[in-house]
């Protein structure tokens, strides 16, 4: 595991560097989708200021959601993008190079590309953070709660894209399903969590988990409820669990496509 | 002719490409499900507690507007701009350029047929699914609507396109257009009335919407609005003001971009 682990961050870092080797690109794509991050802000605000307060969700909460939601968005995808180009792999036969790989599968396809734009999803994410607990004035325990919401939603947000990428060993040129689906989890979890209620939340929240990476975290350290802080808890390990194995069982569906060319 | 035959010829090929391979009207209808479907219910439930009224429009009225957005946004017009990044950047761009064929427009068709298939069976379909759970509100209804809304249509396919093939075009001067893409795609998102319908804008951002090039690529989701029966004319005109403009700007920028394009052979 140690060496696994070893292995992941080299291989994070080599990313990053050459990343960052066209830097101007680099430095445009991280305040390039700083910014963009801002109209989801926006719009929810000017939702709040119409409609009012629905659910207990006030204009600061969105910030909380937006924050959370985009750092779990930017450290799986900076440092786990290669899990997006699975369908690409799968369907190319680049896979082969991971299969003969002697070290974790799963952990060389996420470590295998890095998205410079992620990282501006976690200066975002940060910064909302810091001011949605500057305006709720956030005492120790809850920042504390918010750096382990922090931890246990992304690991919650990897794992379910994890699923979700699995399918593309089942479809034949499954970028466009996998990222279909990838959204029926991703949207909602932008949305003004006041609004989901009854049997919408529970579905958000039991079947497609994407209230679990927003909204759910906001409501904890809003009311300091252990209770929605046990569900989290406990749906990180279900999800952790769940991807590992679904992922392992999806590889084996796994045919080499077998791309052979001739000549230089 | 020629370039009609062009035309036909592209959105006949890419049509029957998108029945042969529907990976792509799957993508789009998890989309739309994903986008739309939630966002309407979770807007029901926001004008049922109060009480079916805000700011003066009710639920079908702001729920037709927001899929007008949505139904628009499958034709997936602002990909012009990465494929012509793509074209750019890997060089296919002086193939591209030494065929007998406009360029701007060989694009321009090529993005509206790769989008059409799932534009008009998922359009077609949402608009039954929404006929039949929210009804149709009184505004549709009038003899006004169905020519204002198609001319507002056009308006934006091709106001949409001019925008985004700017930001395409961009990518002559600058490595990666994407920061630029996204920051603008959002403004659209933002003025167009995607996740807030126009009716809950305040003054100044309506405002904005109304005298902006991306708010006014989006004037479909005006159309419903009791208001478009007095404005829609002052629309339309701001709409055609916006495509001359910006027409100008695409093919300006294009002249300067071509002379830019240098062939290393290989």
């Amino acid at each position: 595991m140690k060496n696994e682990l070893y292995f992941a961050f080299y291989a994070i870092k080599k990313n990053i560097q050459s990343s960052a080797e066209l830097r101007t690109s680099f430095l445009m794509n991280i305040i390039g989708m700083a910014i963009n991050n801002i109209a989801f802000i926006i719009l929810w605000v000017f939702f709040v200021r119409s409609v009012g307060v629905i659910g207990g969700w006030t204009a600061v909460d969105i910030i909380g959601l937006q924050g959370f939601t985009a750092i779990c968005y930017g450290l799986s995808f900076s440092f786990g993008a290669g899990i997006r180009k699975l369908p690409d792999y799968v369907a190319s036969g680049a896979f082969d190079r991971f299969m003969l790989s002697p070290k974790n599968i799963l952990m060389r396809v996420a470590t295998s590309s890095f998205s410079a734009s992620a990282v501006g999803d976690i200066i975002f994410g940060v910064t909302c953070l810091v001011i949605y607990g500057t305006l709720i004035h956030a005492g120790i325990p809850q920042v504390l709660l918010m750096f382990l919401l922090v931890v246990l939603t992304t690991v919650i947000f990897f794992t379910v894209t994890v699923v979700v990428y699995s399918a593309s060993f089942l479809f034949i040129d499954a970028q466009l399903v996998v990222n279909g689906l990838f959204e029926l989890f991703f949207t909602p979890s932008l949305f003004h969590g006041g609004a989901f209620q009854g049997a919408m939340r529970a579905f958000f929240i039991f079947i497609i988990p994407a209230l679990l990476v927003g909204t759910l975290p906001v409501e904890i350290i809003r009311n300091m409820s252990m209770g929605k802080l046990a569900i989290v808890g406990v749906f990180t390990f279900v999800w952790l669990v769940l991807s590992i194995k679904i992922f392992n069982r999806a590889v084996r569906k796994y045919e080499s496509s077998n791309f052979m060319t001739f000549g230089g | 002719m020629k370039e009609l035959r062009l035309a036909k010829k592209i959105l006949k090929t890419l049509i029957k490409d998108r029945i042969q391979y529907p990976g792509r009207l799957f993508a789009d209808t998890f989309g739309i499900i994903a986008r739309c479907g939630i966002l309407l219910v979770l807007y029901a439930y926001v004008f049922k507690i109060n009480n079916g009224v805000i700011n003066g429009t009710t639920f079908d009225i702001a729920a037709w507007s927001m899929f007008f957005y949505f139904s628009f946004s499958t034709l997936g017009l602002r990909g012009i701009s990465r494929s012509m990044m793509q074209d750019i950047n890997s060089g296919h761009i002086e193939v591209l350029l030494s065929k007998p064929i406009t360029y701007l427009l060989y694009r321009s068709w090529w993005q509206i047929g790769m989008g059409l298939y799932s534009f008009i069976v998922i359009s077609i379909f949402s608009t039954l699914v929404l006929a039949a759970i929210v009804g149709m509100p009184q505004t549709m209804t009038v003899g006004l609507f169905l020519p204002t809304f198609f001319l507002a249509f056009i308006g934006a396919i091709l106001l949409s396109l001019c925008i985004y093939a700017i930001v395409g075009l961009l990518a002559f001067w600058i490595e990666d257009v994407a920061p630029v893409f996204w920051i603008i795609d959002k403004a659209v998102m933002i003025l167009g009335g995607s996740y807030l319908p126009v009716a809950l804008f305040p003054d100044l951002m309506y405002k904005i919407t109304l005298y902006s090039p991306f708010g006014a690529s989006l004037f479909i989701t005006h159309t419903v609005y009791e208001s478009w029966a007095t404005v829609w004319h002052k629309l339309i005109g701001i709409q055609v003001f916006w495509v001359l403009v910006l027409g100008v700007v695409v093919y300006m920028m294009f002249r300067q971009a071509v002379k830019r394009v240098s062939v290393n052979g290989g």
